[in-house]
């Protein structure tokens, strides 16, 4: 399937953006590298997902070198899912935890350095993000009907290629929306105040958990960043970039100075091309305002609709007789009398 | 509970002492209870222990549907009805007892991590070997389930309760996980509590916390419960300082039962470590 431009200025179909680093295993013949699917970039990000950027941002932590697709329709992934790693002959991976554990075993391994009893925090730091932060992140970004609406579906909606884009934000709205409420054990959630207040109050603790345990060291282990950090950021980054319309848990993350930092700063060391290529993306506060914004053209495309319609009408009303045009000139005006008599016994 | 309910409830609890009569209701001991219900209702018992209050374990058939978050334990006090050890932590915290104030904030962010550690693989574990490996599920679990019941409410309560843990498992990815991937996470698991606990009597140097309550229950229950290998058990044998934690808690907290034990036994579910 043609990925067909979408119509924001820099959006293209795939863009492949080639790896290299420092490579561990010098002694391994680099046949055919190992190819990274995940979701597109966007707002500065390397990629809007919240497991790609974990994955992304593990891959440069550990020097792995791999051929990344940037895309927007997860179909053209192997296993249908992004982010997917295709290894050189194993098959393909595609759960972040279970990628991070493939290279690994490649020798790619950010965390070499650790202790055993840092291994151990890493696992328990992971739960906690995966248990009080990520349900706050899915909420805000996907249920929350006004972020839902006016920023994630409509990135979606313009990003995936037709026609899945149609079809494919609200499936994924829906799935997250039936994994909360297994997970809350509520089948009837809604989104409401009462499940917002709850769920951000847990994400406050957690990131103000993360932010005391940070302190004020560059990563979490000590100088050189490690799994942790790369799921701390794959979490935090989406949502100190993204720009939403109801910002209540970004102004949460933005009250933790040292957790901003560190996201600013990984993105900066790993990431500077992103930040150079970043749109400049005006948030939709206003709905007029936003629509005006996107499409200088829509009020012109609506006079020319209306004119053309009434144009149409018109010529219809014409050659079917129930409208005539007599040419009215000024010196037949006496027989113009004498027509519009003839006219009026005519229609008797 | 709503944060509404919540300030509502320790408004309420603070004002009064803990009672003597406060009671613990959890499913019948030798017939029905499941691993993963006897590990967080030991946790319970073992977190009120350490706190000096007094309880009372009372088993129903229906403790399950008695508990207002449909989680079982759950404690009366007074004329207060609270569920699950987070929440009740909390509520002996608006009492005024509390195991966890001597920590700074380091230490209780580790805390935290560790706790849900512990109820996102250890009880996700047992949840997904009691109900979603068929041979345990149909030869343990939903007999024991249902075993208050008669026929047909017994069958189809059991296949309810199956089709909600699978539909959850589902949910959070656990589903393809086969059997071998389970036991290498509990593994994992295992290893990351045992270098945490290190050489230290308790987690936290020399005092227990909540945290300790918790792998204490959950830990005891797994290597004292026989399900249909001794898999589960044999992983957390092979890491010899959570052994010694199971048995020291034990021997401190739970040596008073040794003494009376009779019929009527307030706690133990089988043999003990000794």
């Amino acid at each position: 399937m043609k990925t067909v431009p979408s119509s924001t200025s820099d959006a293209t179909g795939r863009s492949h953006v080639l790896v290299h680093a420092v490579s561990r295993a010098s002694g391994k013949r680099m046949a055919a590298p190992m190819q990274l699917y995940c979701w597109k970039g966007d707002y500065g990000l390397p990629s809007v997902d919240i497991d790609c950027l974990t994955v992304l941002a593990y891959a440069k932590f550990a020097g792995a070198p791999l051929k990344v697709h940037k895309l927007t329709n997860p179909w053209r992934s192997p296993t249908g899912i992004l982010p997917t790693l295709q290894t050189r002959g194993e098959g393909s991976v595609s759960q972040p935890s279970k990628i991070i554990i493939h290279l690994r075993k490649q020798k790619y391994n950010a965390d070499y350095d650790l202790s055993a009893k840092e291994g151990a925090d890493t696992l328990a730091f992971v739960s906690l993000l995966e248990e009080k932060l990520l349900p706050a992140l899915i909420y805000t970004l996907w249920i929350d009907s006004k972020n839902y609406v006016d920023v994630t579906r409509r990135w979606y909606a313009e990003n995936v290629p037709f026609p899945l884009n149609f079809v494919l934000p609200n499936r994924m709205h829906a799935q997250r929306l039936g994994r909360l409420q297994l997970v809350r054990e509520d089948p009837a959630l809604e989104p409401g105040e009462q499940l917002e207040q709850e769920l951000y109050q847990e994400a406050l603790e957690c990131m103000t958990l993360l932010s005391q345990r940070l302190g004020s060291q560059k990563f979490f282990f000590g100088d050189s960043p490690s799994a942790l950090d790369a799921y701390v950021f794959g979490h935090l980054a989406p949502l100190l970039k993204i720009k939403l319309p109801n910002r209540k848990l970004q102004q949460y993350l933005s009250s933790l100075e040292n957790l901003q930092f560190f996201c600013t700063n990984i993105l900066a060391l790993y990431f500077p091309s992103e930040i150079q290529a970043a749109p400049v993306h005006t948030a939709p506060t206003q709905a007029d305002g936003g629509d005006m914004d996107h499409e200088p053209h829509k009020r012109w495309n609506q006079v020319m609709s209306v004119l053309f319609a009434m144009g149409a009408m018109l010529g219809y009303a014409i050659l079917t007789g129930i409208i005539t045009i007599k040419s009215a000139h000024p010196h037949l005006q006496e027989s113009r009398h004498d027509d519009v008599d003839e006219e009026g016994e005519e229609e008797d | 509970m709503s944060l509404a309910a919540e300030a509502f409830v320790s408004q309420i609890a603070a004002a009064e002492p803990w009672p003597q009569n406060a009671t613990l209701y959890q499913p019948l001991r030798e017939d029905q209870i499941l691993l993963s219900d006897c590990a967080s209702s030991l946790a319970v018992q073992a977190y009120l222990r350490m706190c000096g209050l007094p309880v009372r374990v009372c088993c129903r058939a229906n403790a399950e549907y008695m508990s207002p978050s449909g989680k079982v334990p759950f404690i009366h006090v007074g004329n207060q009805v609270v569920s699950e050890l987070g929440p009740i932590v909390q509520f002996t915290k608006a009492k005024g007892h509390s195991l966890s104030d001597g920590l700074d904030d380091v230490q209780r962010a580790e805390m935290k991590a560790y706790m849900e550690l512990v109820n996102n693989m250890l009880l996700t574990a047992e949840l997904y070997i009691q109900w979603c490996d068929d041979t345990t599920a149909s030869e343990i679990t939903r007999q024991r389930y249902s075993s208050p019941y008669s026929w047909p409410l017994n069958h189809i309560l059991a296949y309810q309760k199956q089709w909600e843990v699978r539909r959850k498992m589902n949910a959070i990815g656990w589903a393809g996980k086969g059997l071998e991937q389970v036991y290498e996470d509990v593994s994992q698991c295992c290893q990351a509590l045992s270098q945490r606990l290190g050489t230290q009597p308790f987690f936290f140097n020399k005092q227990p916390t909540e945290l300790d309550a918790l792998v204490f229950g959950h830990l005891f229950t797994i290597l004292t419960t026989r399900l249909t290998t001794d898999e589960l058990s044999e992983r957390i044998k092979s890491c010899s300082n959570l052994l010694s934690f199971c048995r020291r808690i034990e021997q401190t907290y739970f040596e008073e039962d040794k003494d009376s034990q009779s019929a009527g036994s307030q706690y133990s579910r089988g043999p003990s470590l000794f």
